[in-house]
């Protein structure tokens, strides 16, 4: 939605940019091919005016996208998200589009190089969008939401929608006779603006709705597989959610899905079920029995024993009478909820000295520290395929990270304030001159906490645990679009 | 700060808390507000926490004043309760707790997992790449409690400021990299 809201704002851009001198030019110069070269010319020219608009929209877009993508600094994109509300209060009202550009692009080129060259680089040039005049307040937004929102998708969006936008009227009038049919229509672009306005302001709630959506409250510990989505509900139970049907409960707690298996227990009874007809598969006794996951070739569960101490256990679903243990942990609360992808399973393992991310292959039983940290919190981490999504609270954010299971770029797609705030870093009357902060900038602290995670093609979930008296939580569930790359 | 006794300085705070009393003792003969806002000023223009007296900054801690407990682990400046290392308060097991103390536990009810817990100095001297050593310590009166004004010494050549570590009270050749100080419960 983000992505296509975008592209057409763009686009409409792009189409009120035909009433700049520079794309008015453009007619002539390119009808000029059919008077100079007859149609072949005439062909060839426009090929030449198109492909250079695309390069020009690609090469400055499509690199502020991914310069973007590697900075993502939440300051920068709600800076940039005030500019375009303004930008798009700007288009509605009509306002005379300022600061403006006063260049145009290089007139001697038509009469110094061969046409198609010529028009391939006026092309490059009016293809940034920035290069001319400006007829569109959003103009000037479409760049920095580029780098903003650093997704490669959505800058492709926008650099083709504009680089369309632009060509469309130019190409057009250069066949139907006339650049001055818009010269004495301005009042289309008047109507134009009033479109941009509108788009920008779709794009600017299709991007709060990326954000983040509530999909249960209370409820918590997500587990996904392509469209479907089970969770628990504190009290009540386990729920499946089928795209396009309500979500439905479940004769258990503790659901997870994965492959065409939904699993769940009631009390030490676990069973293990098809996910399309719920007919169970598996039908067992775990005593102690806490969390669940599951694939089409194994059942994972962690469970309470009874001295005390946890484990993960892993058991193949093609032979119930035998498991294998995973890892386990002297006390409650170091041992995260198990997540299953394929054969590995995935889990956190939090000491009051680190916390790290272990990913267990249960088949041959190899094992790997994923990541590991000495002094934030690595939580609940989720996988699917070759990427990892989990919680890292840090002094200063907790925030959802998705990246390569191994070493490679991450991302953040959601971030909420640190658990504490901190003081003056100066005694009262004292002077600041050597303080300290943990922070470079006062943080409003929360007491909700990111927790339990899941992974999907196209959503993240996670659960957020709201602090409740004598310190119990109750769990919200979110779901966050994941950027297509 | 305590650094400040084996270097020049140290006379001048042995000066200053010399007319601190005086001063005191003149305001409770006198009665006079000027010269106890005159005091007052002098003190708040010196260093940014009581008892500190040179200018080697704190050293970072979760939560922003460098106070610590009597093994160096970090509190909170405002309550003195126990922090861990992403500013939370928690209960002698390292467990966070809510503002009530009651251990914060997931819809489970299993505890929530604990965080790490570093010791002020040591992660000032992981994050700078030197080992830390607590050697000497100087006492002052602040706020009614005598307070133990700490050194995080290393073999270091600069102090967290940027500029040239001072001796204080480092030994063998260590320099003062950062400051922290430990409230004791002795009334003064």
């Amino acid at each position: 939605m983000l992505t296509a809201a975008l592209g057409l704002t763009a686009f409409l851009v792009g189409l009120a940019g035909s009433w700049s001198p520079c794309s008015l030019s453009m007619v002539g110069t390119i009808g000029a091919g059919r008077r100079i070269g007859g149609r072949r010319l005439l062909v060839l020219t426009e090929t030449a005016f198109a492909a250079g608009l695309v390069v020009g929209a690609l090469a400055l877009y499509g690199l502020a996208g991914l310069a973007g993508s590697t900075v993502h600094s939440h300051t920068v994109l709600v800076v940039v998200l005030v500019l375009a509300a303004l930008a798009a209060a700007a288009d509605a009202a009509g306002l005379r589009v300022r600061p403006q550009l006063r260049f145009q692009v290089p007139e001697g080129w038509r009469r110094t190089m061969p046409l198609p060259r010529a028009v391939f680089l006026y092309g490059v040039l009016l293809g940034t969008g920035l290069t001319t005049y400006l007829l569109a307040e959003a103009a000037w937004v479409l760049l920095p939401l580029s780098f903003a929102i650093g997704s490669v998708p959505v800058s492709l969006a926008i650099a083709l929608g504009f680089a369309a936008g632009r060509a469309l009227p130019i190409l057009v009038l250069v066949h139907r006779g006339g650049e001055t049919v818009l010269a004495e229509r301005p009042q289309g672009l008047r109507v134009l603006r009033l479109l941009v306005a509108a788009t920008l302001v779709a794009a600017l709630l299709a991007g709060e709705a990326r954000a983040a959506t509530r999909i249960a409250n209370p409820g918590g510990d997500p587990s996904g597989v392509g469209t479907d989505l089970a969770w628990q509900q504190p009290g009540v139970g386990g729920f499946l959610l089928r795209a396009g049907q309500p979500a439905a409960r479940l004769p258990g707690n503790d659901p997870a899905v994965g492959d065409t298996l939904v699993a769940w227990h009631v009390g030490p009874a676990v069973t293990v079920a098809s996910r399309d007809t719920l007919t169970p598969v598996i039908q067992e006794t775990v005593p102690g029995v806490q969390k669940l996951a599951v694939s089409s070739r194994w059942l994972v569960w962690r469970a309470a024993q009874p001295d005390g101490s946890v484990q993960i256990r892993a058991q193949p679903i093609a032979d119930p009478t035998r498991s294998s243990l995973v890892v386990s942990a002297k006390h409650p609360g170091i041992l995260g909820r198990p997540s299953l992808w394929g054969d590995t399973v995935v889990f956190h393992y939090a000491t009051g000295g680190a916390t790290w991310l272990t990913a267990v292959d249960v088949q041959t039983g190899a094992r790997r520290r994923v990541r590991f940290s000495d002094d934030e919190q690595l939580l609940n981490p989720s996988l699917l395929g070759n990427r990892l999504l989990y919680v890292r609270a840090s002094r200063c954010a907790q925030e959802l990270v998705i990246g390569p299971l191994g070493a490679g770029r991450e991302r953040v797609l959601y971030k909420l304030a640190p658990l504490a705030g901190q003081d003056a870093g100066h005694e009262e009357h004292h002077t600041q001159q050597g303080e300290h902060l943990p922070c470079p900038h006062r943080p409003k602290p929360t007491s909700q906490m990111l927790w339990t995670t899941a992974l999907t093609g196209t959503t993240a979930y996670v659960t957020v645990l709201r602090p409740r008296p004598g310190g119990r939580t109750v769990p919200r569930l979110l779901a966050i679009a994941r950027p297509a790359r | 700060m305590s650094e400040g006794f084996s270097d020049a300085i140290a006379g001048v705070s042995s000066r200053r808390g010399f007319l601190a009393r005086t001063g005191k003792l003149l305001l409770g003969v006198a009665g006079g507000g000027f010269v106890a806002s005159a005091l007052r000023a002098q003190k708040a223009e010196a260093f940014h926490f009581c008892g500190h007296i040179y200018t080697t900054g704190s050293c970072p801690h979760p939560t922003g004043l460098p106070r610590i407990d009597r093994l160096g682990f970090p509190l909170r400046a405002s309550d003195g309760k126990p922090v861990d290392d992403l500013g939370r308060t928690i209960d002698a097991l390292g467990r966070p707790v809510d503002a009530a103390g009651n251990v914060l536990r997931d819809p489970d009810g299993n505890p929530l997992p604990k965080a790490p817990r570093t010791r002020v100095c040591a992660g000032a001297a992981k994050a700078n790449g030197f080992k830390a050593h607590l050697d000497g310590a100087w006492y002052r009166c602040c706020g009614g409690h005598l307070r133990k004004l700490v050194d995080c010494c290393g073999y270091v050549r600069n102090r967290i400021n940027g500029d040239y570590a001072l001796t204080g009270y480092c030994y063998q050749g260590r320099k003062v990299f950062c400051v922290m100080y430990y409230d004791t419960k002795v009334k003064c």
